[in-house]
């Protein structure tokens, strides 16, 4: 099963096992891949196409958090179309929502808007949307905002995985798609939520936040739900 | 679409139903596909009633949020009750070059109908009377007949205005006569 496997990451030749995803592979060995819907611990889904890379011999480009390694792969991280794709993925994920960091509790502590330092997005070439939006704060302790939810599905994979409620899922498509907590019930009138608050820890943005912060103070604990993910896998 | 706050259980026939279409799809993988287009093909609205997505999810142990998912993604499934007839306007590329747009704001103004005004470029809309459910289709496939019209399953092309009046008001009339 533990077949080793030797990849080359931006030149370099590095040990893996098979099985494991280009993305696993390169964050165990210090390069970095941007993503946003990959979470340790987590299935991976291919949601939000930042971590795409060039695997040579293949014409299009693969996602990094989906695609297994194998003997002799040759991967490229970065480049200047990567780049520019990224730029272009960061810039769709801003114009569908209402993202307004000015007045967000995540606000410093956001994934999305570090992505967006990081690549340079210093403004969008695209319309906003505008949507309109709900909040949905009918929960005691947390606080949906649709505004600020980017799909990346990291709180639905969570519940459904990690704390097997599943209260969580996607409804609707494209466009359309909104994050909706059982049979579209309030999330505070939700009969299989254990308020264990992991799909909050496990948001990227502000979308799911407790209640009781301000701005720019709500900091996550990403790395409690990928632990216990961990643990419960060595049983 | 109605939140799903307190839904009353499905009647017992219904449950009756519900419980032999889930018999005979269970065990095997994507089930709840079938079971969720069985169901729709049954209920005299063509469309799936939140207590029926409720008692599903119940019965087949899928969370709710599931079912939503899968019948809220699917163009297939109706949420809300259905018209007596139904008229599908393509709105893909070819059908929107030949107007289509056109034809689809035609037959909203004949039925009276309210836009949306949500600005979504998905229609799927029924009359008050629940006579009639306007909807358009990304595309039939029949591109060469643009602009294409399906009324109650019989596909028509090159439709005009005046040739798509004509039919609506014919089934129109049917109720006085």
């Amino acid at each position: 099963m533990t077949e080793k496997v030797k990849v080359r990451i931006d030149g370099e030749v590095i040990a893996a096992t098979a099985g494991q995803t280009i993305l696993e592979v390169a964050r165990a060995n210090g390069k970095y891949i941007p993503a946003l819907c990959y979470m340790e611990g987590l299935s991976a889904v291919g949601a939000c196409r930042l971590c795409m890379v060039e695997v040579s011999g293949v014409a299009r480009l693969l996602p990094a958090c989906t695609t297994p390694v194998q003997e002799g792969l040759a991967v490229n991280t970065s480049s200047p179309q990567l780049e520019s794709y990224r730029k272009i993925a960061i810039e769709l994920l801003l114009v569908e929502r209402n993202h307004v960091c000015a007045v967000c509790v995540s606000s410093g502590h956001c994934e999305l808007q570090t992505l967006a330092q990081d690549h340079g997005v210093t403004y969008v070439r695209y319309p906003y949307n505008f949507p309109r939006l709900t909040v949905d704060a009918t929960h005691p302790r947390y606080v949906l905002d649709h505004n600020r939810c980017v799909l990346c599905s990291r709180c639905v994979r969570t519940c459904a995985e990690v704390e097997g409620a599943h209260v969580w899922d996607m409804a609707g498509r494209g466009i359309q798609t909104r994050l909706v907590s059982e049979l579209q019930r309030p999330w505070g009138e939700s009969t299989t939520c254990t308020s264990c608050g992991k799909c909050v820890q496990a948001c990227p943005t502000g979308a799911m936040a407790e209640k009781g912060w301000g701005v720019e103070e709500m900091t996550k604990k990403r790395a409690v739900v990928s632990r216990l993910s961990s643990i419960r896998e060595g049983q | 679409m109605t939140a799903g706050l307190v839904t009353a259980p499905p009647r017992s026939e219904d449950r009756d139903l519900i419980d032999r279409i889930i018999g005979e799809q269970a065990g095997h993988t994507g089930a709840l596909l079938g079971i969720l287009a069985k169901l729709q093909d049954h209920n005299r609205d063509k469309y799936l009633p939140m207590e029926t997505l409720e008692y599903v999810a119940k019965r087949t142990g899928l969370p709710e949020s599931q079912v939503y998912s899968v019948a809220t993604f699917f163009a297939l499934f109706n949420l809300d009750p259905q018209g007596k007839h139904t008229v599908a306007i393509c709105r893909g590329t070819a059908c929107h070059t030949r107007g289509s747009r056109a034809l689809l704001e035609r037959v909203k103004l004949q039925l009276g109908m309210q836009e949306t005004g949500d600005g979504a470029d998905k229609v799927a809309l029924t009359t008050p009377d629940r006579r009639f459910t306007i909807r358009t289709v990304a595309c039939f496939g029949q591109c060469a007949l643009a602009p294409v019209a399906e009324i109650d399953h019989s596909i028509r092309g090159h439709v005009t205005e005046q040739a798509l009046i004509r039919e609506v008001e014919g089934l129109r009339r049917e109720r006085v006569r």
